[in-house]
């Protein structure tokens, strides 16, 4: 038993690599993406705002696997630029994730501004700080930790989602427990991918914990 | 010497007049009292005079420079300029949650680099003494109770070294146990003469330390006066009805 464990796991922990490149990736670039698209839904000038509306609804309001095969199938049976957009399936799969986790970061954030009592500017105003002082030195960090449980909540469905690469054929942990199931015929796979999903969305949970203690302010 | 005029001041929501035809002076070294009953604009005038609120018609002129003159406003440099002379202690005290009580008072003389950088420690500092808080400097304003909290309010304000300050009811949210130790530092801030506008509901403090006191009621400024004359002996039926009230 020890040994079929130990000769399975290995392209197990290779697939845990693909799954955690991805969540990396993926949250590394979306936060900062729903974070502009914040500022652009906010924004003053109506266009911007309503095309920002308009991408976090569409990219909340349909399934993210509709979006992944999307990305990776549908694009390339567009008429004449489909031939250019045939994407690498693990870049098609991360833009998806992107592109589908900067929406929701970006309703956090928006929901982390509105959170903030109006006499915060008030305060900024009448002591002299202008608009930028006020957003970056007041605001924005006010902001970011008012959105920080919801980040985390959102990072462990995060990496539980990347399991959706299986639909797209890209080779993560999930695909290499299937397979060994489907092979070995037996159940003890399901059970280490289990494992470390849930490792890896503990090692998160602590992160996040030690980060909202961090910035408690008491 | 009138260091604030305040002339036909009129504002409204709507079909709402919040404000009509508000006409004062407040001289170097005024502390005026602003009292009435909730509703009567009192707020709305003194958030007026910091440009919080603007209005439909009417003057604010400040040490000789017009905020706004006949409901014009000045360009956006000049009403900055102006309504830097006056510092505003809230009601819910506003401090910044995620910094410190010496943070609260040095971020926004650092960034608007008033003077280098341990001229601003030092003064923050005094005023901490000032204001009694020496030993909270490191505290986050979710450890201060309601009165220490308000006096590194009043102490932010100080660092902006003010002409004018500015109280929109500063005790209203606190503790009664609580009112005495943010009163004492107002009362100690007209002794040395600070240029005070309060907008209160503490009589006490109206008529111990204010040397002119407006009673506001429905948007208007019904009578003024010393707080003696006022209190003992008001003209207006309306006057006497909410001191009424509120002295029992």
């Amino acid at each position: 038993m020890a040994d079929y464990i130990n000769t399975m796991i290995k392209p197990m922990l290779e697939g845990a690599q693909i799954t955690i490149l991805l969540f990396l990736i993926a949250i590394l670039a979306s936060i900062p993406l729903g974070f502009l698209l914040t500022l652009a839904a906010k924004s003053r000038i109506k266009p911007i705002s309503w095309l920002a509306q308009t991408y976090i609804y569409l990219m909340r309001g349909t399934p993210l696997l509709l979006q992944l095969l999307f990305i990776c199938f549908g694009l390339p049976l567009l008429p004449i630029i489909g031939d250019y957009l045939v994407l690498d399936r693990f870049v098609a799969a991360c833009l998806g994730f992107i592109l589908n986790y900067a929406a929701y970061f970006a309703e956090i954030f928006r929901g982390g501004l509105l959170a903030i009592d109006k006499g915060q500017y008030e305060a900024s105003q009448v002591l002299g700080l202008n608009k930028w002082q006020t957003m970056t030195r007041i605001i924005l960090p006010q902001m970011f930790r008012i959105a920080l449980p919801a980040v985390s909540n959102e990072s462990v469905t995060l990496v539980k989602d990347t399991a959706l690469l299986y639909a797209v054929a890209v080779p993560e942990l999930l695909h290499f427990a299937q397979t060994a199931v489907n092979r070995d015929f037996t159940i003890v796979p399901f059970f280490i991918a289990g494992i470390i999903y849930l490792i890896i969305t503990l090692l998160l949970t602590i992160l996040f914990k030690w980060l909202e203690k961090r910035f408690k302010f008491e | 010497m009138s260091i604030i005029e305040v002339s036909n001041l009129k504002k409204s929501y709507g079909d709402l007049e919040v404000l009509k035809q508000i006409t004062f002076d407040v001289n170097k070294n005024d502390v005026v009292a602003v009292i009435g009953p909730s509703g009567s604009g009192k707020s709305t005038m003194l958030r007026s005079l910091v440009h919080l609120e603007e209005i439909n018609s009417g003057s604010i002129c400040v040490s000789g420079d017009y905020l706004v003159k006949d409901g014009v406003y000045s360009k956006s440099q000049e009403i900055k300029k102006i309504t830097s002379k006056m510092g505003m202690v809230f009601q819910h005290f506003n401090l910044f949650p995620h910094m410190t009580v010496k943070e609260n008072l040095e971020v926004a003389p650092r960034m608007l680099k008033k003077q280098p950088a341990h001229l601003i420690q030092q003064q923050s500092a005094d005023l901490l003494e000032k204001v009694g808080l020496s030993d909270r400097a490191t505290a986050y304003p979710a450890n201060l109770s309601g009165g220490q909290k308000q006096r590194v309010a009043i102490a932010r304000a100080l660092m902006m070294n003010p002409d004018i300050l500015l109280f929109d009811e500063p005790t209203s949210a606190l503790d009664p146990e609580l009112t005495g130790e943010v009163l004492q530092v107002m009362k100690h801030l007209a002794e040395e003469h600070m240029t005070m506008i309060v907008v209160t509901h503490e009589m006490g403090f109206a008529k111990e330390v204010a040397n002119r006191a407006i009673f506001m009621d429905n948007g208007e400024i019904i009578e003024s006066g010393h707080p003696d004359n006022l209190f003992t002996n008001p003209q207006y039926d309306r006057t006497k009805a909410f001191l009424n009230r509120s002295l029992k």
